[in-house]
């Protein structure tokens, strides 16, 4: 990074992420660590389980990562490029498998998948495919769409046929976005849960199931830490791997709010466009279509008493606002944090790269040593916050923030230095440098994250499941309680709630995406 | 050009001070609003808040209980009214997370009651001395050989049911097969590839199941029965529902098998909760295979209500939250005065001598018997 204007400013903007990663990841993680690792433990590393455990974690999430991009660029291509029918639409509705609770796809997926592959390695990748692309293609369309189109046209007047245009030109600068994408879902994928449990069945477990199931029904939480502590250090390895391999700085570009966005220019484009909007769109659709038909069918035939009784019913209603206040409130802080974060990392010197690894932590800590660590630490007289209503939001935000921070710091890092030094000349403060060039240029980013994180906290469902909840119970919450129980008409209920999840979703991701563009359509 | 900041730095950081006021201000508006919306919506929340801090007049205790603890809605209304105190439930995922998270928290509980250790956690629980011993006033009333699970009064029992193999009675009767009576049937060639059961590893049904065929085949032929039913076509999935819902034949799911390890009272619940009601329960149980759960409910260690948490044990122990409960949890009341509600009577089945094992016996071996079950059946 060249000398910016910011650098003189930019330890404040470290103050809040930094001091909210301290209070709610590290200090409850170390208090956990303090008081419950036995040294004993240890042990553990050494058994067969264990290793294969560690091996299956790691190869799964690497294939996983590498067929998630491999399923999510050509989307991105169409949406970055493209004006088509539903294309907005199209970018909504792709957001909407990231935020489903597993407990309902899963079910929806063992209905769609033949028998043949339930309960395998294959199920767990095609669902971490399902869950994960939406993320990649908001990502790298975002950062696509700001690839200047006179590029194309330079490399296309230079003689560079389509492919190569995509290789020289386009992919090294859709680089750094696909890293960071490509590293958030291998992250997803590497401490994956409820996915693992139900579509990789019993004999498969991850790292993080192998945790949940040592700590939670063995009761042997200092094996389940050591286990958490080896899976921090396969992460961190494989972290400094992939950084190994990016060395290389990637090119800067200009952006300044153009549009590369046009209509199919022939019958060849037309073609692909159409091709890849429908699969995606199928590939969504499918398992929703099976939510919805389980909301509708009980006992093999079609009743819609359930759907005449859930907007009268009192408990959904509560979680139906419950989940739209937690998902405001994450919304607004989490962004927040996260621009803050994002920027401290990016226009502070060198010594604010640990901000960036700090604000991962959330992703990479497993849930239940955070979930543990949490319920130990905040029982301070004389509120016990481990059931105040506020931890839960803030469980989502902490689970927002390090995915906002992902999506906006690429689209700052590679901003040159040219147009806010003009500014700078001209005369402008720091703060209307700031306004007129960075956050003009971040806006679709900042769009793009405020959407994910709407999504994250609408769906979020393993950090909330470990703490208490008394009146605050949300969305996916209650689907899953209801789930657990006997009765065609409660499981039936459970599924309408789901749609009635997804429905949400798809409206309020649209709502934001549609707040957020401006009118030239970016 | 270079490095010009000097100029513009007094004013960046009066600007930049006003961006975070304005998040500040933000951040305080979005909570002070979600902090509103709470209030206004739940009374309760208020009035706990007032009683932790005064803990004068009205106590408002704290009742954690794993997520599928649903009794009727008014059910403590009549406590409230008995004796003043207000009763809030806290859900805290299913009952082994909950004797984890309380285990950790002892001495500084939680919740004031704790609802739903059952037997296979019990000696955990009372070994993490989680709970403060109190002999609940009903106590002569409860079923003997639960109560005879916690003869110190740690805990007492507050329900009993079975776990048991379900099967779909049309698949059975349309192909002229005889359902499966007992554990050793199951091995038999003409029930090969239609077995399915929720994993002992993460399930409560799936162990007590696990537990049966220990009870029923001690601990040296248990395992080698797992691996026949392996080689016989079992199927082992992660949870109980989606074993019953996914997998079964005889729920809505529409599964392919037909015989599925499942509580003794899924068929009342599958008769009750349908629309429209089968004139005949479409499940039954097969009644030698059932091992019997029994639930507790205790005084969290370290509550600052103990009295008055007290005073709830014995209205949970009390006949008329005990008589709530068939109907909602589908069990059994562990007070036997309670009296069960016909329809409930009707369709479940209560073994008599139901499978067992001590709960000392349960805590000793049980990682090492899951081990085992890894070993042999997953891997």
């Amino acid at each position: 990074m060249m000398i910016n204007p910011y650098r003189s400013t930019s330890k404040w903007l470290a103050v809040v992420p930094v001091l909210m990663m301290l209070v709610f990841v590290v200090a409850p993680v170390s208090n956990i660590f303090i008081t419950s690792l036995n040294i004993e433990s240890f042990a553990i590393i050494a058994r067969q389980t264990t290793r294969n455990t560690v091996w299956f974690t790691t190869w799964q999430a690497i294939v996983s990562t590498i067929l998630v991009l491999l399923f999510a660029l050509p989307i991105a291509a169409i949406t970055a490029n493209f004006e088509f029918f539903g294309r907005r639409a199209l970018i909504s509705l792709i957001s909407v498998p990231f935020i489903l609770p597993t407990v309902v796809v899963g079910a929806a997926f063992l209905e769609l998948l033949p028998s043949t592959i339930h309960r395998s390695a294959l199920a767990i990748i095609i669902a971490h495919i399902y869950f994960n692309f939406g993320l990649v293609v908001r990502l790298v369309s975002t950062r696509w769409q700001q690839i200047h189109p006179h590029l194309d046209d330079v490399a296309r007047t230079l003689g560079a046929s389509r492919t190569r245009l995509f290789l020289t030109v386009t992919l090294p600068l859709l680089k750094k976005s696909l890293l960071s994408a490509g590293l958030l879902v291998f992250l997803m994928c590497f401490t994956s849960y409820g996915v693992v449990r139900i579509l990789g069945g019993p004999a498969r477990s991850t790292i993080e199931t192998e945790i949940y199931f040592r700590a939670m029904q063995l009761g042997d939480v200092s094996g389940a830490l050591i286990l958490s502590i080896l899976q921090l250090i396969v992460v961190a390895i494989l972290i400094s791997l992939i950084m190994q391999f990016s060395r290389a700085k990637s090119a800067e570009f200009a952006q300044t709010v153009y549009s590369r966005i046009r209509k199919p220019q022939n019958s060849a484009q037309t073609l692909i466009v159409t091709l890849v909007a429908v699969t995606s769109t199928l590939v969504v659709i499918l398992p929703l279509i099976s939510v919805v038909r389980r909301s509708i069918l009980v006992g093999q035939q079609i009743n819609f008493s359930i759907w005449r009784s859930i907007f009268t019913d009192a408990e959904i209603f509560k979680s139906l606002t419950t989940s739209l206040r937690y998902a405001v409130f994450t919304v607004v802080i989490s962004t927040t944090i996260g621009l803050l974060g994002a920027c401290a990392t990016v226009y502070g010197s060198r010594r604010y790269k640990f901000v960036n690894l700090l604000t991962a932590l959330p992703v990479v800590v497993s849930a239940v040593t955070l979930g543990l660590g949490l319920i130990i630490t905040f029982d301070v007289d004389p509120i016990d916050w481990r059931g105040a209503w506020l931890m839960m939001p803030v469980a989502h935000c902490l689970v927002a923030v390090p995915i906002v921070m992902r999506i906006i710091s690429p689209t700052i890092r590679d901003l040159p230095n040219g147009l806010r030094d003009a500014s700078q000349t001209l005369g402008a403060t720091t703060w209307q440098i700031w306004r007129t060039v960075d956050l003009r240029i971040i806006q679709p980013a900042l769009v793009t994250a405020a959407a994910i994180a709407c999504a994250v906290s609408l769906g979020e469902f393993g950090a909330s499941s470990f703490l208490v909840r008394r009146n605050n119970e949300t969305l996916p919450l209650t689907i899953s309680r209801l789930l657990a129980r006997p009765g065609e008409i409660i499981q039936a209920r459970a599924y309408a709630i789901a749609t009635l999840l997804i429905v949400a979703c798809i409206a309020i991701v649209g709502l934001v995406d549609h707040l957020g563009t401006n009118k030239r359509g970016i | 050009m270079k490095k010009k900041v000097a100029p513009s730095n007094f004013n960046s950081k009066r600007s930049l001070k006003n961006l975070f006021l304005g998040v500040v201000l933000l951040a305080t508006i979005a909570s002070a609003c979600a902090k509103n919306s709470t209030g206004s919506k739940s009374s309760t929340d208020q009035t706990d808040k007032s009683s932790q801090s005064s803990s004068s007049d009205q106590v408002t205790l704290t009742l954690l209980a794993y997520d599928s603890f649903t009794p009727s809605e008014n059910i403590f209304d009549a406590f409230t009214l008995e004796t003043g105190i207000k009763v809030e439930i806290a859900l805290g995922g299913d009952a082994g997370e909950l004797v984890t998270k309380a285990a950790l928290t002892t001495g500084n509980p939680q919740g004031d009651v704790l609802w739903g250790v059952d037997n296979t956690l019990l000696s955990r629980a009372i070994d993490a001395k989680i709970f403060s011993a109190y002999k609940n006033k009903n106590s002569d009333e409860l079923d003997e050989t639960a109560r005879g699970l916690a003869p110190n009064n740690e805990v007492s029992p507050v329900d009993t049911g079975d776990v048991c193999i379900n099967y779909d009675v049309k698949w059975f009767a349309d192909r002229k097969i005889a359902p499966p009576l007992t554990l050793r049937a199951l091995t038999s060639a003409s029930y090969a590839n239609l077995l399915v059961t929720p994993s002992p590893i993460s399930s409560s049904p799936g162990l007590a199941f696990m537990l049966a065929t220990i009870a029923e085949f001690g601990e040296s032929g248990w395992s080698e029965y797992w691996e026949q039913l392996k080689q016989n076509g079992l199927l082992v999935v992660d949870g109980w529902s989606e074993a019953y819902y996914t997998e079964f034949s005889g729920s809505s799911g529409k599964g392919q098998r037909p015989i599925v390890v499942s509580y003794g009272s899924s068929p009342p619940a599958e008769m009750i909760y349908a629309s429209p009601k089968p004139e005949t329960a479409p499940t039954a149980v097969a009644a030698l295979t059932c091992y019997r759960q029994v639930e507790f409910a205790g005084v969290l260690r370290g509550t600052k209500h103990e009295r008055e948490a007290q005073l709830l044990i014995d209205y949970l122990t009390g006949v008329t939250f005990q008589e709530d409960l068939p109907l909602t949890l589908f069990v059994y009341p562990a007070n036997t005065k309670a009296k069960l509600p016909a329809e409930f009577l009707k369709y479940s089945m209560r073994p008599e001598l139901p499978l067992q094992i001590d709960p000392k016996l349960i805590a000793e071996n049980r990682t090492k018997w899951l081990d085992i079950f890894t070993d042999k059946v997953l891997r």
